[in-house]
């Protein structure tokens, strides 16, 4: 067990870490929200691979099949109901992103902001 | 359920009886105004009514007992009847049945704001009397705290609503001190927080520290109420800026919830053994000294006369923590019947100081020249309490100070006796030129003018001159009679009989 | 438990979400049948609640398997005394949000999205009660998500551009968090490998991965602490609750958040169990103190507020700090109060909102110091609102002196005196905000003309929930002892 082994939850790592970045640095509301989608990604990545053996095969039980060469099914299982969440937040996000849009005219969190501080006073 | 309690339901009926005035303001709030005040006084004598009955049982020895809610084990909201609450109960009571009887006549605008909060504020403090334990002391506590915020203010001028400002600061820092009290007194205290007993806490289940951490927190929050120095802060702005008949009770019966849960701390829940094994009652006492003798100084320099009646309250409220901290019989007795006798003698003061405000809108002493000649008999009976503040004999208040300086040779500190004197002297040195700019001095006295004609016509309002007349009545009737049952050495002597068997 | 009653706590949870599926259709049909049909599937639900009592035993918990799949592979429900208390209380108070809603939401919402609406929130309330009482942490997530989703949009359901820009912060901090709940999950996944929260509870005891362990679980609290706007996260939180409408401010306010702190106290005591190698003892440290400044910095924040719905925003955030000063204490006390924090917290700050929401009904206020006089025109929303900010402060004889004094309790019992005077502190401040707003209400004279000709008081069917929740507050007071022996012992239990 050591890194060279497990390069696929560095991997992951460094890919939360970049989406996170791009969440909380980037400007641009459009660019967060791919950032999300980085995050999230790389949260599945994580998943998958702890369910992943060498030489496996999908987990379908049929004649012949060994059950012990089949993969962990379960966080597949995992990873498909957390893409549906993860559509429907990106859904609900751009659709968002539209109306602020049309109504702020601008896709900079900086200026969005800012605009908030002038109405409150 | 308390050893040798009698469960009853008796101890309720005092606790809701008051809300009949609630329920009649509620029922026809603009209509009929005159029967709906005296349903208010209805609700209010019945309450005295009903304590008044208890008192054959109390005096033979019995407690009642009634339980409301229990939270957990140990932890439970009831109401219990012992000599030291129904004392205080039967105090509050009588008080409140004069002062609502002179609020009707005196209060002038939102009657049906001023008696709803009148009527619950007697409730919660008879709750607080008849509290088994003081977690449901707290809440009534609480309660009343809040619930005489609008007695305060409800005169809403500018200079009412700063003093209910005030009010509210430090009635809600105490309450959090008070609360933090509780809590480590539950925890320390082994999960109770009864009265039953004579001395709740010991070293043995508690640190030291822990025993102190305890004490002084109960002191401040308790102290606040009572108004120790330096915490009496809210005390001579309330008073001048609320009703008479609400300062009368706030300083008859509120500041002595203070001292009453004051009480409770050192006779039940510490027991005068522990305090003195801790040695911590010389330190309140100590605070206890310093109010006397600088409320006194205070009260020299005020010309608003209710302010200068809050300042005497302040002085006053501290002769009853000296007594409990004395460690005394006399000392304690004294303490304990002072808290009926000061509520008599400066509730009427407070009742005179209305008649004066209502009849000439005058404020301050120095606008009452030749007053007595306008307001003979309020005059007299101001006279009357003014002297017994003093104390000056045959009257309650010289019976309190012949205790407490009894108390304090019993307990070897001559000390106390001198505090005693020096504050009998700067009382008098207050009161006696109220009563001399009433009585010896008048228009026109310089130019050698002959004094007025005594003029009764003006004291034609019996609702508000029954109490104050009765009240001095009470001041030396109660300070001749001493021992007649159902007065304050009845029951006190019988308390501090369990604490210095 | 037997028979057709061990169905019910599953079918509460279903009840409302077939609702949510139907009511696109129910409104093809009729549209003003929406209301009262949404109404009518949680009050069903809420009937089920009821029919529960008595059953649950207070110190153990009660399984159902989901499809009668086996526990380390099906989802399992695992409904405990405490989660059936916070499921009641969920059902109650998003009962009366949503009937509050009905004339509310005409105004502020155009006649579409009306039943997107009722959709959306038939969805929260689901979900919420799911996720207190769910047995399998992914199944936790999932409830988790369709909460969060469906709050997002609810923020946001007015259109109007504040409301979009504070749904749009709110998701940006609430998605990541999200993601960061799957990492943690993932990493539980990974030692262990199961899901359901009985088999990680034992299988963390066995598990050799201490540094991963440690880092799931400080994974998983700190985006809970971001749903549950425990400060310094809680920056999404007075921009939303105070931009949307206000029954839904009062179900986000006084559901959502105080909800997904309690997922904190589930992960802690459920899962982690706080007893291996004191596992959790640092982030547990880092989380109180979280916790103690969000009792302060909510507090003075509320006092400096002068838009009324803000001001209770920040209030929420300084109680979301008292709920959390609770789990941490790691005692029966500390967890009863917190547990019974949830339920006063949320009765008192729904009732709060639902009365800033009578005040923008009838005259379209917002701030505190509109309100002078307010007593004259509105009383019976100004009682209502004194009567749960009597609560807030937490005054006896409230359900929130009950919850102040075992979460005071507890942290004393926990040898933690300073977070218990901060908490003390905590009620402090409320008195300060919250008697400022009754100062204003009752005791000063409204400006001439301020509240032009007659103003009625709040319709009725606004009125009455207002009023249910006040009473409420006094309610679990003054017979808190219905409860609070069972609460002991659930949390003695947990723990």
């Amino acid at each position: 067990m050591n890194l060279w082994h497990n390069y696929h939850y560095a991997v992951a790592m460094v890919l939360f870490c970049v989406g996170l970045y791009t969440v909380i640095m980037r400007r641009n509301i459009i660019k967060k929200i791919i950032g999300l989608n980085i995050m999230e990604t790389s949260v599945f990545l994580f998943l998958i691979s702890i369910g992943y053996r060498k030489g496996g095969v999908a987990p379908i039980h049929a004649e012949g099949l060994d059950p012990s060469r089949m993969v962990n099914p379960l966080p597949q299982s995992l990873i498909l109901t957390g893409i549906v969440v993860a559509v429907s937040v990106t859904a609900l996000a751009l659709s968002m992103v539209i109306l602020l849009y049309r109504q702020f005219g601008t896709l900079d969190v900086s200026r969005l902001f800012r605009e908030e501080t002038e109405e409150a006073d | 359920m308390p050893e040798g309690a009698t469960r009853s339901v008796v101890p309720l009926l005092p606790v809701l009886l008051p809300w009949i005035s609630l329920v009649a303001i509620l029922l026809m709030p603009k209509k009929a105004p005159r029967v709906r005040l005296w349903l208010c006084f209805a609700g209010s004598a019945l309450t005295f009514l009903v304590v008044i009955l208890m008192l054959p049982g109390v005096l033979d020895g019995k407690t009642y007992y009634f339980k409301l809610a229990s939270i957990v084990e140990g932890l439970e909201i009831s109401l219990y009847v012992d000599t030291l609450g129904y004392y205080f109960a039967l105090v509050l009571a009588f008080m409140w049945m004069l002062a609502t009887l002179y609020s009707i006549s005196y209060i002038d605008h939102k009657h049906n704001r001023f008696f709803a909060f009148l009527a619950l504020c007697c409730s919660f403090l008879i709750g607080c009397a008849f509290s088994r334990n003081m977690f449901t002391y707290f809440i009534f506590y609480e309660m009343m705290t809040f619930g005489s915020y609008p007695l305060i203010i409800h005169e809403e001028t500018t200079m009412a609503r700063r003093a209910g400002y005030k009010y509210l600061v430090y009635a809600i820092a105490a309450g959090t001190v008070l609360f933090f009290a509780i809590i480590a007194n539950y925890f320390w205290g082994g999960g109770v927080l009864d009265f039953e007993r004579w001395g709740l806490l010991s070293l043995e289940t508690a640190s030291r520290a822990a025993l102190l951490t305890i004490f002084f927190t109960y002191i401040a929050g308790f102290g606040v109420k009572a108004a120790i120095m330096p915490l009496h802060g809210w005390v001579p702005d309330a008073h001048p800026a609320a009703p008479s008949p609400a300062s009368a009770l706030l300083s008859g019966v509120i500041l002595k919830a203070g001292a009453f849960g004051i009480m409770r701390v050192i006779f039940n829940l510490f027991g005068v053994d522990l305090m003195k094994e801790l040695g911590v009652h010389w330190i309140v006492a100590v605070f206890a000294c310093i109010t006397i003798v600088m409320a006194s100084v205070f009260a020299l320099t005020q010309d608003n006369l209710k302010r200068r009646l809050a300042y005497s309250s302040i002085g006053q409220v501290s002769y009853i923590i000296l007594g409990l901290t004395m460690v005394s019989r006399d000392g304690a007795l004294g303490g304990v019947m002072h808290l009926a006798h000061h509520a008599l003698m400066k509730a009427c003061l407070f009742l005179c100081a209305g008649v004066i405000l209502v009849k000439t809108g005058k404020k301050n002493i120095s606008e009452m020249r030749g007053i007595g000649y306008r307001l003979p008999v309020t005059m007299i009976c101001f006279s009357v309490c003014a002297l017994a503040m003093m104390g000056t004999p045959p009257s309650v208040g010289f019976i309190s100070k012949w205790l407490l300086g009894s108390g304090s040779m019993q307990a070897g500190l001559p000390v106390y006796v001198v505090i005693l004197l020096v504050s009998s002297l700067l009382n008098a040195a207050y009161f006696l030129p109220i009563i001399y700019t009433a009585f010896f001095r008048w228009e026109g006295d310089e130019e050698g003018a002959h004094h007025p004609k005594l003029d009764f016509s003006t004291e034609n309002d019996q609702l508000m001159m029954g109490p104050v007349v009765l009240l001095a009545l009470l001041v030396v009737v109660v300070g001749i009679w001493v021992t007649v049952p159902g007065f304050p050495y009845s029951l006190a002597s019988r308390v501090v009989d369990f604490i210095f068997p | 438990m037997s028979g057709g009653i061990r169905h019910l706590p599953i079918l509460m949870i279903t009840l409302p979400m077939v609702g949510a599926a139907l009511m696109p259709f129910i409104s093809y049909v009729r549209r003003g049948a929406v209301p009262w049909a949404s109404a009518l599937f949680l009050a069903a639900s809420s009937a089920l609640g009821l029919a529960l009592i008595g059953k649950i035993p207070p110190d153990g918990s009660v399984g159902y398997r989901l499809g009668g799949w086996e526990p380390p592979f099906g989802i399992e429900l695992m409904v405990d005394f405490t989660g059936y208390f916070l499921m009641m209380v969920v059902c109650g108070i998003s009962l009366l949000s949503l009937v509050y809603s009905r004339p509310y939401i005409m105004r502020e919402v155009e006649g579409g999205k009306i039943t997107a609406y009722y959709v959306l929130f038939l969805l929260l309330s689901a979900s919420m009660m799911g996720f207190v009482v769910t047995g399998d942490i992914f199944n936790l997530f999932v409830f988790m998500e369709i909460l969060s989703i469906s709050s997002y949009a609810l923020v946001a359901v007015t259109g109007n551009r504040n409301a979009v820009r504070a749904a749009f912060k709110y998701l940006l901090m609430g998605a990541p968090s999200s993601i960061m709940v799957l990492l943690g999950i993932g990493l539980l996944y990974s030692v262990t490998g199961t899901l359901n929260m009985a088999d990680l509870a034992m299988r963390i005891g066995e598990s050799g991965y201490r540094e991963v362990l440690i880092a799931a679980y400080a994974v998983l609290v700190l985006a809970f602490m971001v749903k549950a706007a425990i400060f310094p996260l809680h920056l999404w939180l007075p921009d939303a609750h105070s931009i949307a409408p206000s029954p839904m401010s009062a179900m986000l306010s006084g559901l959502v958040v105080a909800v997904s702190a309690f997922a904190i106290g589930r992960i802690t005591f459920s899962v982690f169990t706080t007893r291996p190698w004191g596992l959790v003892s640092s982030t547990l440290e880092a989380l109180a103190a979280a916790g103690a400044a969000a009792v302060l910095f909510g507090g003075i924040m509320a006092i400096y507020q002068r838009d009324f719905k803000m001001m209770i925003a920040y209030s929420t955030v300084s109680h979301m700090g008292y709920i959390v000063l609770g789990l941490t204490a790691l005692n029966p006390e500390g967890l009863t109060g917190a547990v019974y924090h949830v339920l006063d917290h949320g009765v008192a700050k729904a009732c709060l909102f639902l009365c800033a929401g009578n005040f923008i009904y009838r005259k379209g206020i917002r701030r505190i110091d509109q309100l002078k006089g307010a007593w004259q025109e509105m009383p019976w929303t100004c009682f209502a609102f004194a009567l749960a900010a009597w609560s807030v402060i937490g005054l006896p004889p409230s359900a929130g002196f009950i919850s102040k004094w075992y979460l005071v309790y507890g942290n004393v019992k926990a040898d933690r005196v300073p977070y218990a005077v901060v908490l003390l502190l905590g009620s402090i401040l409320a008195a300060v905000y919250c008697f400022r707003v009754i100062y204003y209400m009752f005791f000063q004279p409204g400006e001439e003309g301020a509240w032009g000709d007659k103003v009625a008081d709040a319709p009725s069917g606004m009125l009455a929930p207002t009023w249910i929740l006040s009473l409420a507050t006094l309610f679990f007071g003054v017979f808190s002892y219905l409860f609070i022996d069972s609460l002991l012992k659930a949390a003695a239990s947990l723990l």
